[in-house]
């Protein structure tokens, strides 16, 4: 399984300087714009709010996976976000979020794309993988986290 | 122990997972065998068999999208959302464990009731494929039925608001009826790779005449397809990707699309050209004969072929608006089929499901409109019993139409013409046959249908 290919060092910050909620999807969707994988900013961003208002994907543990289908994404991948201050994300424990995964996937993505992102999501519910993210240093550090 | 489990969320992309990995991590330090069936993007994972619902204690259902629980019929449940098996996932084991599991004699009646559901199996395609269908007979009938309400030929005229109904109901829902019931049919026998070759083959069966009948063929034949495909393709792991959304569909919908052409069409035509013919032979014989196998005809495929070839040569006979026995006899056996089912979801509850009691209400509305298809949800899931009932129904209506001498100068309306002064010729003689035709069809559905 290719993780690395959902991730980029383009679309990686240490340091976020958002304070809210809305103010960390964005940041983390400018960067994802920047990158080329987004078409439409203001589109995704819609999907994104849209997932949210269901439940927050604040998961607890202080990790938060915002994430979106839209046509306006170009190709499946994730965004990574480190808040060293953390992030209030009504995240179902009421901790605040210091790692952000901002998973975005186009309306027709192939499904070895999908089993990454799965992989992914399993991998996270892992005490030993979150300890190794929240000591991540650079971006080979958030991949190998995973391996 | 073993315990089961399904996790599903609306996106299908994260939670799903990341409540099934919860689950799993939960249940191995609890010490508890676990099977998390995921129902994500990428389709059912892991499935739950048969065999393992037999050996479970107890299934939790950490869901926030719509899962089928009939399945679990006689196991408990723990229900529960991707949000609860996230964050407590051991709480919903050990809730799980401490269910109380079914009594020995509920066993025995679970094992009963599982070996008649194999036996069923094509059934339950077939239904699930009517009740996808139910919805679109029963707007566009409505929709048919209230342009009608204009006079019989008012959406002919273009640009009314009769029209915009007709087009609406007719063009738009009608046409999509027997797409949907073959492409359910498909989906519910091989997942969502069957739905397009399912509706195509849908599609195709209306343009080829085939009729409902022939969605269902299209919709096995679909399903199967896909299912064997599945089964035969072996590819390696990095191309997986272009199964569901190159291979399948391109060769399912290749092989069943050919399918329908050349084996279901041919014979299709063939069939509707004889059937003209011996119809014009059959116009000098006795009309009592002619009216038995019209309305045979008329209820047989609900606006297939079969339907259409005695219709079309009903309207033939109404050379430029002169009254005919035809024409009455074929309207009448195109109204008892909807009223007879309509009449049986009365007069037997207990043998039809909620839904289709519902439907039943909505096929007496069809039945008085002259819009056959409204039997067809019935029929679709039930043939065996439905067919026969409403062909013998009709063809008393119709022979009764032909002995009473009863005449129609026009070729559709159902009630709504029979107060037009001289649209029917023996008003009250032709009400009489619809009506005892309606309840030879209601009575014997009635008798013939099983308790469920």
């Amino acid at each position: 399984m290719d993780i690395k290919m959902m991730f980029s060092k383009e679309r990686v910050s240490f340091d976020l300087k958002a304070r809210t909620k809305e103010e960390a999807i964005d940041e983390l969707i400018e960067m994802l714009y920047k990158d080329g994988k987004l078409k439409d900013k203001e589109s995704f961003k819609r999907a994104v709010l849209k997932r949210e208002e269901e439940f927050s994907t604040g998961i607890g543990m202080g990790i938060a996976i915002p994430h979106g289908k839209d046509s306006s994404v170009v190709e499946p991948c994730i965004t990574f976000g480190v808040s060293k201050n953390g992030i209030d994300f009504d995240s179902m424990d009421g901790k605040p979020a210091h790692i952000f995964f901002l998973i975005s996937v186009p309306e027709d993505a192939a499904d070895t794309h999908l089993h990454i992102l799965s992989f992914i999501s399993r991998k996270l519910m892992h005490e030993d993988v979150r300890q190794k993210l929240f000591n991540a240093k650079d971006f080979e550090d958030v991949i190998n986290a995973f391996n | 122990m073993k315990i089961l489990a399904v996790t599903s969320c609306p996106t299908g992309i994260a939670h799903t997972y990341m409540a099934a990995e919860a689950l799993q991590i939960a249940a191995k330090e609890l010490g508890v065998d676990i099977k998390v069936e995921t129902r994500g993007s990428v389709g059912a994972e892991n499935e739950i068999t048969n065999e393992d619902i037999k050996g479970a204690h107890a299934v939790i259902l950490a869901v926030d999208t719509k899962v089928d629980e009939e399945r679990f019929s006689g196991l408990p449940i723990v229900k529960a959302s991707v949000k609860d098996a996230i964050k407590d996932a051991k709480g919903l084991i050990q809730r799980a464990m401490a269910m109380e599991k079914k009594e020995y004699v509920d066993k025995v009646f679970e094992a009963k009731k599982e070996s008649k559901e194999k036996i069923t199996g094509a059934y339950k395609h077939l239904m699930t494929g009517v009740s996808y269908m139910i919805p679109f007979v029963v707007a566009g009938g409505i929709l048919i039925a209230l342009s009608f309400m204009f006079g019989i030929k008012a959406f002919e005229e273009k640009g009314t608001l009769a029209a915009a109904l007709m087009d609406i109901g007719g063009g738009g829902a009608f046409s999509l009826m027997v797409p949907i019931l073959a492409g359910f049919i498909a989906f519910s026998i091989a997942d969502r790779p069957g739905l397009v070759p399912g509706m195509v083959g849908g599609v195709l069966a209306g343009k080829l005449g085939a009729g409902f009948l022939g969605g269902i063929i299209a919709g096995f034949a679909a399903g199967y397809v896909v299912a064997w495909l599945k089964k035969v393709i072996k590819l390696p792991k990095t191309m997986e990707g272009l199964m569901p959304v190159l291979i399948l569909p391109l060769l399912s919908t290749l092989i069943v699309g050919l399918g329908m052409i050349y084996i279901i069409g041919g014979p299709v035509a063939a069939i509707n050209n004889a059937m003209a013919n011996w119809l014009k032979n059959m116009s000098g014989g006795s009309a009592i004969t002619l009216g038995i196998i019209l309305g045979l005809m008329m209820a047989f495929d609900m606006g297939g072929p079969v339907n259409k070839a005695a219709y079309t040569f009903a309207v033939s006979t109404l050379a430029a608006g002169q009254p005919s026995m035809i024409m009455a006899a074929v309207m009448a056996a195109g109204m008892t089929p909807p009223l007879g089912v309509a009449l049986a979801t009365l007069i037997a509850k207990d043998k039809f499901t909620e839904e289709e009691r519902e439907a039943g209400k909505a096929a007496f509305f069809l039945g008085i409109s002259f819009i056959t298809e409204g039997a067809i949800p019935f029929a679709a899931a039930d043939p065996f019993r439905i067919i026969p009932s409403i062909m013998v129904g009709s063809a008393v209506t119709a022979a009764l139409s032909m002995a009473f001498k009863c005449t129609l100068a026009v070729p559709h309306g159902g009630i709504f013409v029979l107060p037009i002064p001289n649209a029917v010729g023996g008003l009250f003689l032709y009400t009489i046959a619809i009506i005892i035709g309606t309840l030879v069809t209601g009575f014997m559905i009635s008798a013939l249908k099983p308790k469920r």
